[in-house]
């Protein structure tokens, strides 16, 4: 059987999900043994046209430009999937969404005639059907070598939506919100990461994303009975994942009041 | 039970050192990162001593004592569940050979001893006893089970979120324990009382040099448990709950946890009776080694619930209702036993502090409306 | 990629520059001989940082500007910190200070072994990319990633994992490691000595172009220490202020020709970050090994061959496994993993050495601690014209290459400054002129 071929694509973004890739120092030989790297400008000046078997899509959707190449990138692949909070949410950038543009581009450039960008960061899903998403800001590289593993071997890849809790209850983080009083948006939001920030003594900050059934009300009155005021509230769920229905709406329920 | 003994500070290092030198990885209380968890212990000095818990609905906070009580507080986040019943273990791994496929066996737990384990905790074990060994034996369970030793203490200072009293599982200790201690601090006079509830913690307890208790220790050990029975931070009347809780499966009050709950999991996660879990296999690369991975899941995970077609409790409500219908009353049905033990970790631990005694109160109080 | 030639006109495009982190792109429109244009740009989208971290508090700074680039958060979250710590007038000293160079050894390890190894050697070697690479040098890479590996585990360890850690903060940390912790790494930081001595070996004997431009390296430089986190901005040409002074010296231009927001010297022009602007500004502050090392090499102490930047980065790393293992060495749990904050208004400045050089952040903050006003120059901004010269020298001087040699040239010629695209945020996409 030939290699399935790998493509490496990227839009808005910082390059730190596709960067997981070429962090699996152990493993990174035994994953170019088992795909063919044919489009990874990242790591290799090698170009081989698609179609690719497995495509990995980094960075969210923000130019006309890009509204394009992503949809020639859908036809060149076959199993196309998302990495990060950039291509599955919008990113941090995705905090455009709420502001004029206009008045972004002329703070940051000294011609804003020379920008071509959208009025929107957006997720790829808004734009093309995508295979399957992989959270969080940066992805968790075990996810990524899980993943194509399991499309290597035809099985169902175990990627948990579920809260961070069970991952600081499976670590044996005692909880920082109960125990500390520090906010934390665990609750809400996907585990994936092995609930890093609990474990370091503060509250996570969402980077995966909403979980299965997020309930952001319960969890922001929570917050609010604690002192949490609603400015930091709404920053809080306007971080990475920003532009995920759960947090937009919650945020701008609380932005209002605010 | 053995009559009365009694230890002191010193005797009870001596005790955490004969356990440590029969080959135990010894186990109690530490403080860490807030709060009190197992940890290894090598002695008393590595106790929360001179600590206290204060727990509440979603609250749980370490303060000082005003004495060196080695266990003047009450249960942490963690049970001996985590130990005997692993977040995550690998249940077997395996090879492509040139024959075809090797196993490898799993690896040998260590055998723990714990040491302040409390009565609702024993109460808890006995019941997963009957979840893993009542039937089919899990081996992951029973080999880690088989080798234990507890050395149980009584609670004399019941906590915020407490409510063993109700459950008959504390705040005394009846059985299952090897040693079971009293801690008093009156004054200066700080001791033990001890009891043996086995031929081994009787042998633990001649070596760490327990003396025969004096008639006013035994009884102020006595007078204490006898009071904290009475000072229970929680309540759950019991009467006619499972058939209550069968009838009341269209109860209105369900959507209305269903508001607050977050589906997080953390109650089941804390709960010392919880027992579900999810197993994953796993290939490498290569596809030439694959494992088996077993982790605890959560009947507030979708995924636990999904059959052909989706998750069949879909909603936030039917979740609730599973764990706490499964607890208090299905429970009964499948192993003989409640599932809850009263203590309180759901409560505490609910990151927005849904409590399950004035739920099941609520439901009680309102149960007209079915 | 490149279109055919004609007499007197020769256009050479490179759309994708492949193995930058970050997608970029060049173009130079050859006309007899001479060189006429040389652009180069950048295809990432502008994501608007400075504009969106207005309104956020400053505490978020370190944890949204790391994800301007996931190569070198550590970089981004060191400059915030020191800039708002700034403005909140608090320092970070012993420990806590110490653990914030640590953690950057972490990065310029990982960073420049990533980057020598994987992205830059391929070049020197002939091959497109690291794992065509393994074919023939598997030991080399083995190597390598082991290496780049223990950088990266220094990082997780700290903060929590290797890309966007999440314990930085500003005042310290929020947890700082037990010494036993950090103690488990020094048998693998043992190993990487060797081994980084092994890289600067081997990178030392390679073919190198004979280039020698006449930069104006500028760095941050400390009276006792090979930079990191503190010290003024020094040039070789006469610049030694205080970061506090960026602005002053250096001023941003949105140049319409290369489309791109770039930095320059005011009323001079280009200038060079990075590990050859801090070897060369700073050699007597690395360590004896270290200078002996390159003088065994035929390094002197200063050096103006960009090609040679690969060489200077495996010193520097020599330079941070040496540094780490001191580090772990005298290190003591600090009682508090940060020091208080009292909120306040002002202006604050942070200039720190991400591995690919020199990058500054500036805040204003309101009376509440929220962000007013925030500036970012990213080191690829700041070396941005001094590439381009590069390209032009290089270019004049290679014209008798075939098209495809010549391209490689080219991009080899961008890798020397080790491009960290996606933190350049001001690079715009080019509209290619195919000529």
């Amino acid at each position: 059987m030939a290699k399935p071929k790998l493509g490496v694509f990227k839009f808005a973004s910082c390059d730190g999900c596709q960067l997981s890739l070429l962090d699996c120092e152990d493993e990174l030989l035994a994953v170019a043994d088992a795909v063919h790297i044919a489009f990874f400008p990242e790591a290799s000046r090698e170009y081989i046209e698609g179609p690719y078997d497995l495509t990995l899509v980094e960075g969210s959707i923000t130019t006309p430009h890009d509204l394009e190449a992503i949809k020639k990138i859908r036809a060149d692949s076959k199993f196309l999937v998302t990495i990060g909070a950039c291509a599955t949410a919008g990113g941090i950038q995705a905090l455009r969404n709420w502001k004029d543009v206009t008045e972004f581009t002329s703070y940051v450039y000294a011609h804003p005639e020379y920008i071509s960008t959208l009025e929107t960061s957006t997720p790829v899903s808004d734009h093309i059907p995508v295979d399957f998403e992989l959270r969080g800001c940066p992805i968790n590289k075990w996810q990524l070598v899980e993943l194509v593993n399991a499309l290597l071997h035809a099985r169902k890849p175990n990627i948990p939506t579920y809260s961070v809790c069970v991952e600081c209850k499976r670590r044996g983080t005692s909880c920082v919100m109960v125990a500390q009083g520090i906010p934390c948006l665990g609750p809400v939001t996907q585990a994936g990461c092995d609930a890093i920030c609990p474990a370091y003594d503060r509250g996570c900050y969402g980077c995966f994303g909403p979980m299965e059934s997020p309930n952001v009300t319960a969890l922001a009155e929570w917050w609010r009975s604690v002192g949490v005021d609603d400015r930091t509230l709404v920053n809080a769920l306007r971080g990475f994942n920003a532009y995920a229905e759960p947090f937009r709406e919650a945020s701008d329920v609380y932005a209002q009041q605010a | 039970m053995t009559p009365a003994q009694v230890l002191d500070r010193a005797g009870l290092d001596r005790l955490i050192e004969a356990l440590s030198a029969r080959g135990y990885r010894v186990l109690g209380p530490t403080v860490s990162d807030g709060a009190i968890v197992y940890g290894d212990l090598a002695s008393t000095s590595d106790l929360p001593v001179g600590w206290t818990d204060r727990q509440e609905p979603a609250q749980y906070r370490l303060e000082r004592r005003d004495d060196e009580a080695l266990f003047g507080y009450v249960v942490g986040p963690q049970s001996p569940k985590t130990r005997l019943h692993p977040a995550e273990v690998v249940v077997w791994s395996g090879e492509k050979t040139a024959q075809g496929f090797a196993m490898a066996p799993p690896a040998e737990p260590p055998r723990y001893a714990f040491v302040g384990v409390r009565p609702c905790e024993l109460a808890a074990i006995a019941v997963q006893d009957r979840v893993f060994l009542g039937h089919e034996r899990d081996a992951v369970y029973g080999r880690r089970r088989e080798g234990l030793f507890l050395v149980a203490v009584n609670c004399t200072e019941p906590g915020g979120t407490c409510f063993c009293s109700s459950m008959g599982t504390g705040p005394a200790a009846v059985d299952g324990f090897d040693v079971v201690l009293t801690e008093v601090v009156d004054g200066r006079d700080h001791y033990f009382t001890a009891a043996a509830g086995s031929e081994r913690g009787a042998e633990l307890l001649v070596e760490a040099g327990a003396t025969e208790a004096k008639k006013g220790q035994a009884k102020a050990a006595a007078g204490l448990l006898e009071a904290a029975a009475g000072r229970m931070g929680r309540s759950l009347d019991t009467t006619g709950l499972a058939d209550l809780l069968r009838q009341a499966l269209e109860h209105p009050h369900w959507q209305e946890v269903a508001k607050r709950c977050l589906t997080c999991a953390n109650c089941t996660l804390v709960c010392p009776t919880c027992f579900c879990s999810n197993v994953e296999d796993t290939t490498d690369l290569s596809g030439r080694r694959a494992e088996r991975v077993r982790r605890w899941d959560s009947c507030f995970n979708f995924e636990f619930s999904l059959i052909h077609g989706g998750p069949h409790r879909a909603s936030p409500a039917a979740r609730y209702r599973q764990w706490m219908t499964h607890k208090l009353a299905w429970w009964f049905d499948q192993f003989g036993t409640s599932g809850c033990v009263g203590c309180g970790r759901c409560i505490t631990w609910c990151p927005v502090g849904i409590d399950i005694t004035a739920e099941a109160a609520a439901i009680r109080d309102n149960r007209e409306v079915l | 990629m490149s279109t055919p030639s004609k007499p007197e006109t020769r256009t050479i495009s490179v759309d994708y520059l492949a193995r930058v982190e970050g997608e970029g792109s060049l173009k130079a429109r050859v006309r007899d001989g001479k060189v006429e244009i040389t652009e180069f740009g950048i295809f990432e989208p502008p994501r608007f940082y400075e504009a969106f971290l207005r309104g956020r508090r400053f505490g978020d700074a370190p944890d949204i500007t790391a994800r301007i680039c996931g190569i070198c958060p550590i970089a981004y979250q060191m400059s915030s910190v020191h800039a708002m710590e700034d403005i909140l007038g608090v320092r970070m000293d012993g420990a806590l200070r110490e653990l914030r160079r640590l953690i950057y050894c972490g990065e310029w390890i990982e960073s420049h072994v990533l980057h020598a190894f994987m992205l830059h050697l391929p070049d020197f070697l002939g091959y497109q990319s690291a794992i065509h690479m393994a074919a023939d040098h598997r030991d080399a890479v083995e190597k390598a990633l082991r290496l780049k590996k223990i950088g990266n585990d220094i990082v997780a360890l700290l903060g929590g994992r290797e890309i966007h850690p999440v314990n930085v903060k500003v005042g310290g940390w929020y947890k700082v490691p037990t010494k036993k912790q950090l103690e488990e790494m020094v048998p693998n930081l043992e190993w990487a000595l060797d081994a980084a001595t092994w890289a600067v070996e081997f990178t030392a004997g390679l073919p190198f172009p004979e280039v020698e431009q006449d930069y104006e390296y500028v760095s941050v430089c400390h009276p006792d220490e090979y930079p990191y986190n503190e010290g003024r901005l020094v040039s070789n040409k006469g610049i030694d202020v205080p970061a506090s002074e960026w602005n002053q010296v250096f001023e941003e231009v949105h140049v319409a020709r290369s489309n791109a927001l770039q930095s320059k010297v005011r009323d001079r022009g280009s200038y060079h970050v990075g590990p050859l602007a801090r070897y060369s500004l700073n050699f007597e502050k690395l360590s004896p090994r270290v200078q002996r090392l390159a003088a065994a090499v035929g390094l002197g102490p200063t050096c103006f061959n960009p090609f040679k930047s690969i060489v200077v980065r495996c010193l520097e790393t020599v330079h941070a496994v040496e540094e780490a293992l001191r580090l772990i060495d005298t290190y003591e749990r600090p009682t508090r993993p940060d020091v208080p904050l009292v909120v306040k208004a002002g202006e604050g400045h942070g200039a720190t050495e991400a591995p690919r050089g020199m990058l500054y952040h500036r805040y204003r903050l309101d009376d509440e601690g929220y962000i007013l006003d925030a500036q970012i120059a990213p080191p690829t901004a700041q070396s941005q014209m001094s590439i381009e010269d590069d390209l032009r020298v290089v270019l004049e001087a290679s014209l008798d290459l075939p098209d495809d040699d010549l391209q490689w040239r080219l991009e080899q010629t961008v890798r020397n400054y080790d491009p960290c695209i996606s933190c350049a945020t001001h690079f715009l996409k080019v509209e290619i002129d195919r000529g």
